[in-house]
């Protein structure tokens, strides 16, 4: 039978009426109509905020002059004292350590009381989440700046912020991985008459396990880069170093210790992934998810590694039948080696820094004291200084966030492994990115401090370029993650690249670049809040002098505002969120 | 259009892939009429997506020539080969449209290829094509879903979307790889007639993958069998036999499982 032949009834259009005629735009429900208020805004706030923080391209102009003065002081490097740079560092790493150590001691509990699924009565797991809401929004220099003056300087200050803010990220990813399990084993095992505790001990732990561990580890590459800069307020660690050849001008010796800096935090950044992956299984993309979902990105998988080829090396391992105990396969003993191992750091940490555990844990009641004092009585604090530290705060992290992103965007197309035009355009960028954020953002604040002067300028400056760093490999990770098929048909239709990556790959990566971008606002807002402790404009600088004079009221004044702000933005990018996804 | 001559002409066209340990096409010699419809059928993974693909050059071949529209594919890069793209429409058994665009959006994509320059947005394109777009959806009877998210559309009215997509890049020849395999047996006549149906309006060459054998005999001029890469069966539809295209199918290894087109290495692994 031929084509013909085929039956045509008569067709009525399917268009609807109102669509026959005019310009077919997209129609706007209310929703839209907020967001693109919001964007005005915004687009009005980019605009305000770079001339609040004096951007401009005569500025920028200057300050690459500036910044190649700094350079030629700079240059040769210089590694005068490198037994006491390495000394240092390792100080450094065992603070970072030891820190992490006591954010994961505090945040097990407090995940267990805050996740839905395992907390024993709600009137626990509210303050335990707002605990942990209130460690994440405190930056960790601002914990350095105060514990110094509470307790002293030296390390014990720098552990004691590094663990505290640390609780913030661990105990919420913590609670995130128990909310996630699978309900079937714990259920059978209170159907056998065990208690809530043992069956958490029984049938959550051994599930949550190796996302615990994947993050403790993820957190300890994060607090590397953290502890190098608090030395610069007295905190220990190779950042003392970094501030005495700062201040003493000694600029040489300084770029050593920056130089030893980013060789530490890429060896770590390394040695972590390499035992992730030793420990979570072979998978390729754990390192990836999980650091999606540290980003909040995407709901987890559940990180069990390889469950098959466990339990095949398991069933051809041998083991002695009379005792009964567990045969030492490769995964049991890479477990064995890594707890060992951790706990053999830990002592080694305790002991190199001359710090004991009784002192670490006195602290605490000292911290207590010390929070208690903080609470302002009355609104005396409240300054048009104060307000004019948030506004610029707030100004420098806006227009970061903003000059960072549209870097980032273009660029994250070209780290993107099946996006980039050549393999080499991929690995030079990877490369880059890796190298850019070896340099923690407060490192490159004072070195742009040291070049062109105090103020608001240095600290967009070092905001924008870290900001590239993280976001463009964030963004390189979700455009990865797009799916070849509808990119196929694009590229079939006859389209350019160009053409192919906005209509075949953007679309597919905007929920991803939108967490991503939102994300990026919030811990700009938080960083910014530091920066002034550098000399890098914002509130930092208010702060830094409070302290100075143990004004403990106008702290405690400034931490509700910067907790205020940082609140408020993170559920106004929440809501955004769930507008565009 | 003239209805004389080939619009695909294939020569000893042999594909490896993993460093040859896959051969997923062999010595294949195959003229394609211009106008006609053809089928080609065979069992999961005896080559005709791979087959598909060289013809608009998103594979080539390892040894052997291919030939589309008159132009040695192997040859074309750059300007050619979108000029080339553009004239061949593709339909693939997953659709893939973009999910989070509206179906109008999607089907504005097919007339990337006419346009110069990125588009974002269904208001980045010209209002003419706007127009011509919303027809197409129309002719394929979802003018009242223009701005709705097309992954929130069925399974058929997807690929009905992908559709009205390759039309609107006024392709020449239209390839369609198992375009009906996602889909039930009612919707896949329905998609199946639609597809045919302005393929002939339009004139166009077809060439389709499919499993349907009833449709493939009720539709096909020319059926085309493949096996293990090779061209086992290449005859008029008229005057086919149920048994002779069932010959085709018939299992050698009764093992076989159904791959995923864009996981072939672990879907091989696995079996
Ligand atoms: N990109 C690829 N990489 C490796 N092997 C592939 C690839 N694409 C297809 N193959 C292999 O080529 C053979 C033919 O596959 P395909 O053309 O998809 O078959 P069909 O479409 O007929 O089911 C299969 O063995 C498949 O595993
Ligand atoms: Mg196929």
């Amino acid at each position: 039978m031929t084509l013909t032949e085929k039956p045509q009834g008569p067709r009525t259009s399917t268009i609807p009426p109102e669509m026959r005629s005019g310009s077919l735009r997209p129609p706007l429900p209310w929703r839209r109509k907020v967001l693109l208020v919001i964007a005005a805004v915004y687009a009005v706030a980019v605009v305000w905020a770079i001339g609040r923080t004096g951007l401009s391209i005569t500025a920028l102009f200057e300050g690459y002059g500036d910044f190649r003065r700094l350079l030629d002081r700079m240059l040769p490097i210089e590694f005068r004292n490198l037994s006491q740079i390495i000394r240092l560092a390792f100080e450094t790493f065992f603070m970072a350590f030891i820190g992490t150590a006591v954010a994961v001691v505090i945040s097990v509990p407090l995940a267990f009381f805050a996740a839905r699924n395992t907390t024993p009565s709600v009137f626990l797991s509210g303050p335990a989440r707002g605990f942990i809401v209130a460690m994440r929004a405190i930056p960790d220099l601002i914990f350095a700046l105060i514990f110094v003056r509470a307790i002293g300087i030296g390390v014990l200050a720098g552990i004691l912020a590094i663990g505290l803010s640390a609780i913030g990220m661990v105990a919420k990813l913590y609670a995130d991985a128990i909310e996630q399990i699978d309900e079937g084993p714990r259920e059978a095992i209170l159907a056998t008459g065990a208690s809530q505790v043992r069956a958490i001990l029984t049938g959550v732990i051994p599930q949550v396990l190796p996302s615990f561990i994947g993050i403790a580890l993820f957190r300890l590459d994060i607090n590397f880069r953290t502890s190098t800069i608090l030395g610069y307020v007295g905190a220990g660690g190779i950042g003392t170093l970094l501030q005495l050849y700062l201040s003493g001008l000694q600029y040489r010796k300084a770029l050593g210790v920056v130089a030893v800096i980013v060789v530490l935090v890429l060896a770590v950044e390394f040695i972590s992934a390499a035992i992730r992956k030793g420990i979570l299984g072979a998978d390729p993309h754990s390192h990836k998810r999980l650091s999606h979902r540290i980003a909040g990105l995407f709901p987890g998988g559940k990180g069990r590694g390889n469950v098959a080829a466990q339990a095949e090396a398991a069933s051809r391992a041998s083991f002695n039948r009379e005792t009964l105990r567990p045969p030492w396969t490769r995964d049991r003993r890479r477990m064995a080696i890594f707890g060992w191992g951790s706990l053999a750091v830990l002592v080694y940490a305790f002991w190199s820094t001359r710090l004991s555990p009784v002192r670490l844990f006195t602290s605490f009641g000292e911290i207590f004291v010390v929070a208690t004092r903080l609470v302002p009585r009355d609104l005396s604090w409240l300054s048009s200084v104060v307000v004019r530290g948030m506004v610029e705060t707030f100004a420098i992290a806006i227009a970061a966030t903003t000059i960072g992103l549209l870097i980032s965007f273009p660029l994250a197309f070209l780290c993107a492994r099946n996006v980039a035009p050549a393999r080499w355009v991929y690995y030079f960028g990877r490369s880059l990115l890796v190298m850019n954020r070896a340099l923690p953002d407060l490192i490159i604040a004072v070195l742009f401090v040291s070049a062109v002067g105090l103020g608001p300028f240095p600290g967009v400056m070092a905001l924008s370029i870290g900001t590239v760093g993280f976001a463009t490999k964030l963004l390189a990770d979700s455009i990865e993650e797009v799916s070849q098929g509808p990119r196929d048909a694009v590229t079939a239709a006859g389209t350019t690249r160009l053409q192919e990556a906005f209509t075949g790959v953007s679309p597919q990566a905007m929920p991803a670049f939108v967490s991503t971008a939102l994300y990026i606002v919030d811990i700009n807002i938080r960083s910014s809040t530091i920066l002034g402790i550098v000399g890098a404009g914002g509130i930092g600088f208010s702060l830094i002098q409070a302290t100075r004079t143990l004004n403990w009221e106008l702290v405690g004044g400034i931490l509700i505002l910067v907790f205020a702000m940082v609140y408020s933005i993170e559920r106004l990018s929440g809501w955004v969120r769930k507008q565009l996804l | 259009m003239q209805l004389s001559g080939d619009v695909v002409r294939l020569r000893g066209v042999r594909k490896e892939f993993d460093q040859g340990r896959v051969v997923a096409l062999d010595s294949v010699d195959l003229d394609i009429h211009a106008g006609e419809l053809t089928v080609l059928i065979g069992l999961s993974g005896s080559g005709k997506s791979t087959l598909l693909r060289h013809l608009n050059k998103l594979h080539v071949p390892t040894t052997g020539t291919v030939e589309v529209l008159g132009q040695p594919v192997a040859d074309l890069s750059g300007a050619n080969l979108r000029a080339l793209r553009r004239d061949v429409g593709f339909i693939f058994q997953q659709f893939n449209i973009v999910g989070r665009l509206s179906c109008l959006e999607n089907v504005l994509s097919g007339a990337l290829g006419r346009l110069r320059g990125p588009r974002y947005g269904v208001l980045s394109y010209p209002k003419s094509m706007r127009r011509e777009a919303l027809e197409l959806l129309d002719r394929v009877g979802l003018g009242d879903r223009a701005f709705q998210r097309s992954d929130t559309l069925s399974g058929g009215q997807q690929q009905r979307v992908a559709i009205a997509r390759t039309v609107m890049q006024k392709p020449k020849l239209v390839l369609a790889d198992e375009p009906v395999a996602s889909l039930d047996p009612e919707i896949s006549g329905q998609v199946m007639d639609l597809l045919f149906r302005i393929c002939t309006e339009e004139n166009l060459s077809v060439i389709c993958s499919l499993h349907q054998v009833d449709l493939a005999l009720g539709w096909a001029k020319r059926l085309v069998g493949l096996r293990d890469g090779q061209v086992v069966l290449d005859k008029p539809a008229e005057g086919l036999s149920t048994e002779d295209v069932m010959a085709v199918y018939k299992r050698l290894d009764p093992t076989g499982t159904k791959q995923n087109e864009y996981e072939p290495a672990m879907a091989a692994r696995g079996s």
